[in-house]
C-alpha cells in the first residue's frame, strides 16, 4: 500500500518532468526556428503599424567640438494600401528652417519617391532615391531612416545570438542588403517581446560607420514606441538626438496632406 | 692611340687650362637646354594642372554635357537622365567670382546640386570631407558658400563669417557655412574655388532656370560611346557631349598657339647655343692645330682626331646640358605662375601651383643640348681633321680660305635665302594642306633666312671691315687699324661671334617688330570701334575678352542713362562657344544703337546696307580670322548652337577685328536675347552730352552704381591706356626672348675675343715691348668687340626686320586673314645697333684686360 502512493507520485513526477520537458524543448525549438526573416516579417509589422501617425520631435545635433543645434519638426504619415505609405517632414524651428520640408511617397515597399522643399528657394527638389542613406538634412539619420519598413525581399536575415540590451531580451539579427546600399550590411538588436530595434549598427565592410540607440520604449496605443533615439556617425563623431515629444496614432490623414502642394506650404 | 687615352690625356688639359673658354661653351648649352627644359615643364604643367582640375571636378562622371558658354535650359538635364544607360546625370553651374575686399582674389565658383552630387563627385556634405556644421541650414540659405581650406586658411576665413563677392546683382554677402577639406572638387583651380548649391548660384550669378554642364556618369557594363552617341541622339544639335580628357584636349588646342610660340623662343635659344658650340669647336682646333699635326704624325687617323674633338664636345655638352636640366626646372617654378596668369587672362582661367615635371623633358633637354652641340662641331671638326700634319708642325699659318669660306659659303647663303623665300611663298599661297600652314612651316622660312644670312657673315664682316678702315677718322687712328686688322686675321672664326650677336639682334628686332605692329593694328581698330566716351566695364579692362568676370543685369544701361550728363549707354555681352570644334567668341551689340557713333572695319561686304542686314535680323558679322578660319564670306551661312538648337545666320559682312584670335561673330542685342534667353551684359559703351566734363559724368556714374559692385569706370583713353598695358605683359616672352639670346650671344663675344688674345699673346708682347700701353691695347680688344657688335647689329637689325615682316604676316595675314600692317620698329632697331654695341663693349671688357696684363717677357717667349 505504502509503496502505490509513492509509485504514483514518482509517476506524477515523471509525467511533469517530462511535460516541462516537452516545454522547454518545445519553446527552444520554436525559438531556435525562428530565422531572421522570421524576426524581420514581425518588425515589418510593427512598423507598419506605426506608420499612421503624427510626431512633434525636437532633433539635436552635436558636432565633435561639443556644438549643438536643435530644431524641432513635425512628422505625418499615413498607410496607404495595399502596402504603400507617405511621410511629410515639417521643420518649424528654428526660423531660419521654418517650412523646410520632406515627402516621401512609397508606391511599394521598395518604390520611393523622395522631394524636399525649400522656402526660400520656393523650389520642390527630387531627391534620388538612391540617396536614401544620405544625411536627413544634415542629421545624423537617413532619409531612409524617416521611411516606413523595407521592403524583406531586398535583404538577407540571419540571426546572429541573443543578447539583452537595456534589461530586454533581443535578437541580434544581421541585415544584408541584396542591392548597392551606403552600408554593407547592420546588425540590429530586436526586442523580442516588442519587435523593434533597440540598437542598430551600420557597417561600412568591417568598421560601424553608423550606429545608433533606441531609448525610453512606451507603448502609445498599444505600440510599443522608442521616445528617444540617438545616432551616432563614428566617422566624423557627430551625433543626432531625436526626441519625441508627443506622438498619435491611428491618425488617418487625408491624402491631400502628402503632396507636394503641401510640402510647399508645411503641411497646411 | 685609344681615344679613351687620347680624352684622358689631351683633351682634359685643355679643359682645365681653358677653363673660361669651357665655362662659356657649357653656359650657352646650359641656357639653351634650361629654356627648352622650362618651357616644356611649365607647358606641361599648365595642362596637366586643366587635366586634374577637371578629372577632380567631375569625380565619376565619365561624360560631360556642355553647351552654349550662356548656359542651356535645365530641361536638357531631364534628356540626359532618361537616356538608357546613365546611371546619374547632374547639372553644374560653373562661374567667376570675386572676393570683394582683401587682395580681390577671383576664384571658380562651382554650383552642384548638393542633394545628388555625391553620386557623382567624391564628397558629401555630411561626411569627413568637409567641415560644415549644419548642412541643412546650407541647403536652406541661399546666401550660403563653401570655401576650401587652401581658401579659407589663405585669406582667413572662419566658419560663419560673411564673405562679399562679386555677383550679377552686384556685391553680395554670402555666409560661410562650411569648409571643404582638399579633396575632390575642393582640389580644383590649386583650391581657388567656392562650392554653392546650385540653385543658390543661379540666382546669385543671373542663371535662374539655366545650367552650364551635365555631368554623367554610366551604368556598370555600359559602353562609353554608345551612351555618348545615344545622349546626342537625345539632344538638339549644338550640345557637345565629352569625356572631361577629351575637355583637356579641347584646352590644348585652344592654347597650341601660345605654347608654340614659348616652343619657339626655347629653340632659338638652343640655335644660339649651337652657334656659341661651333665657335668654341673651332677656336679650340685653330689653338691645337699643332697638337693635332703631332698626333696625325704620330699615326693618328682624321677619324681619330674628329673623335677627340666630338668627345670633348660630347663631354661637355653632357655637362651643360645636365646643368641646363637644373636651371631649367629652377626657372620653370619661376615662371609658371606668371604664365598661368597669362593664359588666365588671355584663353581660360588656370590656377597652376606648381611644376609637375616628368621625364620626357629633362630627357629632351639632354638630348637637345647634345645632339644640337655635335651639330654645331661637326663642321669645324672636320675641318679639323683635314690638317695635315706638315703644316700643323711647321706653323704654316691655316689657311681660313678653308673649308666652308669664300664662294662656297656664298652659294650655301644664297640657297639657304632662297629656301626662305620658297618656303614663305607656300605658307602664305599654298594653303590646300594644312602642312605649309603650319606654325613650324613658317618659323623653318625664318630659320633659313636666318641661316642664309649666318652664312654670308664672313663676306658682310670683310666688307664692313674694308668700309671701316675707310672712315677718314680711323685712317690715321692706330687703334683702330689694328683692330680692324685683327678682326680680319681670323675672319671666319669672327664671323661665328657676329653671326651669334646678329641672330640676338635679329631675334630682338623681330619681336619689336611684330609687337609693335601689332600693338598699333590693334590700337587703330580700336580707336575705329571703341568711339564711346566712358566704358563701363565689370572686370578690368584687360579681361576684355577672357572669362574672369562677373556680368551684369543688361538693364544697367538704363540706370547709366539716368545719370546726369549721359548722353547713351549701349550694352556689350561677349560669350565663348563652340563651333566646329573650335572656341569662338560671340560678341553682341546693339547694332542701331552702336551704329549712331561707331563703326566696323569692313574688308568684305556692303557697310551701308550693315545695319538693315543685322538689326533684329538673323544675320552676322564675321572677324576675319572666323571667315579665314571657317571659309565663309558675305552671302553665306553659319549655323551657330544656341540654347534652344542649332539656329541658322547670314554673314554680312567680314570686318577687322582683334577681339579673339579664333574667331568673332557679332550679332544684334534683339536677335541674341530672341535666341538665347540671355539678360547680362559685360560692358557698357557711354557717350557723354556734348559740353559735359567726361570725368565729372565717370565719377556720377561710378557713385550712382559702383556702391553695391564693383565697376570699372573708365574714360575712353584711360581704358584704351589699360588695353595697350595688358598687351605689354601679353609680349613678356618675346622680351624674354631677346635677353636669353643677346646673353648666349655676348657669351660668344666673349670666348671668340678670349681666344684670340690668347693667340695674340706675341703680339701683344711684341706690342707693348716697342711702346704700346697697356690701355691701348685693352683699347683694341675692346674696339673689336664693339666692331662685332656693330657688324652684328646692322645686319641682325635687316634680318628682324624680315623675319618681323615675315611673323606678321604668317601670323595675321595668312593665318587669321587679318589686315595687319608692319610697323618698323625705328626706336627698338636704334636701341638694337646701341645695345650691340654696347654689351659687345662689355663682353670685351674682360679679355681686354686679360690682353693688358700681358707680361711683356712672357710674351716674347710664347711659342
Amino acid at each position: 500500500m505504502n509503496r502505490k502512493p509513492a509509485q504514483e507520485t514518482g509517476n506524477k513526477l515523471w509525467c511533469v518532468g517530462c511535460m516541462v520537458i516537452t516545454v522547454v524543448l518545445f519553446f527552444t525549438v520554436s525559438a531556435q526556428a525562428m530565422s531572421g526573416r522570421d524576426v524581420y516579417e514581425k518588425v515589418h509589422q510593427v512598423r507598419s503599424r506605426m506608420l499612421d501617425r503624427k510626431t512633434e520631435a525636437s532633433m539635436a545635433l552635436f558636432d565633435k567640438g561639443g556644438g549643438k543645434r536643435t530644431r524641432t519638426l513635425t512628422e505625418y504619415s499615413k498607410k496607404a494600401d495595399p502596402e504603400a505609405y507617405k511621410v511629410l517632414v515639417v521643420f518649424n524651428s528654428p526660423p531660419d528652417l521654418k517650412g523646410v520640408g520632406f515627402l516621401m511617397y512609397a508606391h511599394t515597399f521598395a518604390d520611393r519617391d523622395l522631394w524636399a522643399y525649400f522656402p526660400e528657394y520656393r523650389r520642390i527638389r527630387r531627391i534620388p532615391v538612391t540617396s536614401q542613406d544620405d544625411s536627413f538634412f544634415g542629421s545624423d539619420f537617413s532619409y531612409d531612416d524617416f521611411g516606413g519598413p523595407p521592403n524583406l525581399d531586398d535583404y538577407k536575415f540571419s540571426i546572429l545570438r541573443e543578447d539583452n540590451f537595456d534589461g530586454k531580451p533581443c535578437y541580434v539579427v544581421e541585415v544584408t542588403p541584396k542591392i548597392r546600399r551606403k552600408y554593407t550590411r547592420y546588425v540590429a538588436w530586436v526586442a523580442k517581446d516588442l519587435w523593434i530595434h533597440l540598437k542598430i549598427d551600420y557597417y561600412q565592410d568591417k568598421e560601424i560607420y553608423r550606429a545608433g540607440v533606441f531609448r525610453n520604449i512606451r507603448i502609445v496605443d498599444g505600440i510599443a514606441t522608442p521616445f528617444k533615439l540617438d545616432m551616432e556617425n563614428r566617422k566624423t563623431g557627430h551625433r543626432t538626438e531625436l526626441t519625441v515629444e508627443s506622438i498619435k496614432y491611428h491618425t488617418n490623414f487625408p491624402d491631400e496632406l502628402f503632396t507636394q502642394r503641401s510640402l510647399e506650404r508645411g503641411g497646411r | 692611340m685609344s681615344i679613351a687615352n687620347l680624352l684622358r690625356h689631351i683633351s682634359s688639359k685643355h679643359v682645365r687650362f681653358q677653363k673660361a673658354q669651357t665655362f662659356m661653351s657649357i653656359a650657352g648649352i646650359c641656357l639653351g637646354v634650361a629654356a627648352i627644359v622650362s618651357i616644356g615643364i611649365v607647358n606641361k604643367s599648365i595642362l596637366r594642372s586643366f587635366e586634374d582640375s577637371f578629372i577632380n571636378s567631375t569625380g565619376r562622371a565619365a561624360l560631360q554635357v556642355t553647351g552654349a558658354q550662356s548656359g542651356f535650359p535645365e530641361a536638357i538635364l531631364e534628356k540626359v537622365q532618361t537616356v538608357p544607360g546613365v546611371e546619374y546625370a547632374v547639372p553644374v553651374v560653373e562661374t567667376d567670382g570675386l572676393l570683394s575686399k582683401g587682395k580681390e582674389r577671383s576664384m571658380m565658383i562651382l554650383g552642384v546640386d548638393v542633394l545628388v552630387d555625391s553620386q557623382v563627385r567624391s564628397y558629401s556634405l555630411a561626411e569627413e570631407d568637409a567641415d560644415i556644421p549644419d548642412p541643412l541650414l546650407f541647403l536652406a540659405k541661399p546666401d550660403s558658400i563653401l570655401v576650401t581650406r587652401t581658401m579659407a586658411d589663405r585669406e582667413g576665413i572662419k566658419i560663419d563669417q560673411k564673405i562679399a563677392v562679386e555677383t550679377v546683382q552686384g556685391t553680395r554677402e554670402f555666409r560661410v557655412r562650411g569648409i571643404l577639406n582638399p579633396e575632390g572638387p575642393a582640389k580644383v583651380m590649386g583650391g581657388n574655388l567656392a562650392l554653392m548649391d546650385i540653385y543658390a548660384a543661379q540666382l546669385a550669378f543671373g542663371k535662374e532656370g539655366r545650367i552650364d554642364r551635365v555631368d554623367v556618369s554610366l551604368l556598370r557594363g555600359e559602353k562609353l560611346e554608345t551612351v555618348k552617341q545615344r545622349i546626342e541622339a537625345a539632344l538638339p544639335a549644338g550640345y557637345t557631349v565629352e569625356t572631361p580628357i577629351g575637355r583637356t584636349r579641347q584646352i590644348e588646342s585652344m592654347l597650341s598657339n601660345f605654347q608654340t610660340g614659348l616652343d619657339l623662343v626655347s629653340f632659338f635659344a638652343i640655335i644660339v647655343g649651337m652657334y656659341l658650340i661651333y665657335n668654341a669647336v673651332s677656336i679650340s682646333i685653330v689653338r691645337r692645330r699643332k697638337e693635332i699635326g703631332i698626333l696625325r704624325a704620330l699615326g693618328a687617323t682624321r677619324g681619330q682626331v674628329m673623335r677627340l674633338f666630338l668627345g670633348e664636345t660630347l663631354f661637355i655638352s653632357i655637362i651643360a646640358s645636365a646643368l641646363g636640366v637644373g636651371l631649367g626646372i629652377l626657372f620653370a617654378e619661376s615662371i609658371v605662375g606668371i604664365l598661368g596668369k597669362i593664359i588666365s587672362q588671355m584663353y581660360v582661367r588656370t590656377a597652376v601651383t606648381g611644376i609637375s615635371i616628368t621625364w620626357q623633358y629633362p630627357v629632351l633637354g639632354i638630348v637637345c643640348g647634345v645632339v644640337a652641340s655635335l651639330a654645331a662641331a661637326v663642321l669645324p671638326v672636320l675641318a679639323g681633321s683635314r690638317i695635315s700634319p706638315v703644316s700643323a708642325i711647321r706653323s704654316v699659318p691655316w689657311s681660313e680660305e678653308g673649308f666652308l669660306t669664300g664662294r662656297r659659303l656664298n652659294t650655301a647663303s644664297a640657297t639657304c635665302i632662297l629656301l626662305a623665300a620658297a618656303v614663305f611663298c607656300l605658307y602664305r599661297y599654298a594653303d590646300w594642306t594644312p602642312l605649309f600652314r603650319s606654325t613650324s612651316f613658317l618659323f623653318s622660312s625664318q630659320l633659313f633666312l636666318l641661316l642664309g644670312m649666318s652664312l654670308f657673315m664672313p663676306t658682310f664682316l670683310k666688307g664692313f671691315i674694308s668700309l671701316f678702315h675707310r672712315l677718314p677718322l680711323l685712317r690715321h687712328n692706330s687703334m683702330g687699324m689694328l683692330a680692324g686688322l685683327n678682326l680680319r686675321k681670323n675672319l671666319n672664326r669672327n664671323a661665328v661671334a657676329v653671326a651669334a650677336i646678329f641672330f640676338g639682334i635679329s631675334v630682338f628686332v623681330n619681336s619689336a617688330g611684330y609687337v609693335h605692329s601689332s600693338k598699333e593694328s590693334v590700337m587703330t581698330w580700336l580707336d575705329a570701334v571703341v568711339r564711346a566716351d566712358i566704358i563701363v566695364s565689370d572686370g578690368h579692362p584687360s579681361s576684355s575678352t577672357n572669362a574672369q568676370t562677373v556680368p551684369m543685369p543688361l538693364d544697367m544701361w538704363q540706370d547709366i542713362e539716368k545719370v546726369p550728363g549721359v548722353l547713351s549707354a549701349d550694352p556689350w555681352r561677349k560669350l565663348y562657344m563652340d563651333y566646329n570644334g573650335n572656341r569662338v567668341l560671340l560678341s553682341i551689340i546693339d547694332m542701331v544703337r552702336r551704329a549712331e557713333y561707331s563703326h566696323f572695319m569692313v574688308t568684305k561686304g556692303d557697310e551701308k546696307k550693315l545695319l538693315g542686314q543685322l538689326a533684329r535680323r538673323d544675320n552676322v558679322v564675321v572677324s576675319e580670322p572666323f571667315a579665314s578660319r571657317f571659309r565663309v564670306g558675305p552671302g553665306d551661312t553659319i549655323t551657330l548652337p544656341t540654347p534652344t538648337g542649332l539656329v541658322r545666320f547670314g554673314v554680312s559682312a567680314v570686318v577687322v577685328d582683334y577681339l579673339y584670335d579664333n574667331g568673332t561673330v557679332y550679332l544684334d542685342l534683339d536677335t541674341f536675347q530672341r535666341h538665347w534667353g540671355d539678360k547680362l551684359a559685360d560692358q557698357f559703351s557711354v557717350r557723354v552730352k556734348p559740353g559735359e566734363n567726361i570725368v565729372q559724368v565717370r565719377d556720377a556714374i561710378q557713385k550712382k552704381l559702383g556702391g553695391n559692385r564693383k565697376l570699372f569706370v573708365l574714360p575712353v583713353q584711360e581704358f584704351k591706356d589699360e588695353i595697350r598695358k595688358t598687351m605689354d605683359q601679353t609680349f613678356i616672352f618675346n622680351y624674354a626672348l631677346s635677353v636669353v639670346t643677346m646673353a648666349i650671344a655676348c657669351f660668344g663675344i666673349i670666348v671668340t675675343l678670349l681666344a684670340s688674345v690668347l693667340e695674340r699673346t706675341r703680339e701683344i708682347g711684341i706690342l707693348r715691348s716697342i711702346g704700346m700701353l697697356r690701355r691701348q691695347v685693352s683699347g683694341v680688344v675692346v674696339l673689336e668687340s664693339i666692331l662685332m657688335g656693330i657688324a652684328g647689329g646692322i645686319l641682325g637689325c635687316l634680318a628682324g626686320i624680315v623675319t618681323g615682316w615675315i611673323n606678321l604676316e604668317g601670323a595675321f595675314r595668312a593665318n587669321y586673314s587679318s589686315a595687319a600692317e608692319y610697323f618698323i620698329p625705328y626706336g627698338s632697331i636704334l636701341w638694337a645697333l646701341i645695345m650691340s654695341a654696347g654689351l659687345s663693349a662689355l663682353a670685351g671688357i674682360y679679355p681686354a684686360r686679360r690682353a693688358a696684363k700681358t707680361d711683356v717677357v712672357e710674351a716674347l717667349t710664347y711659342e
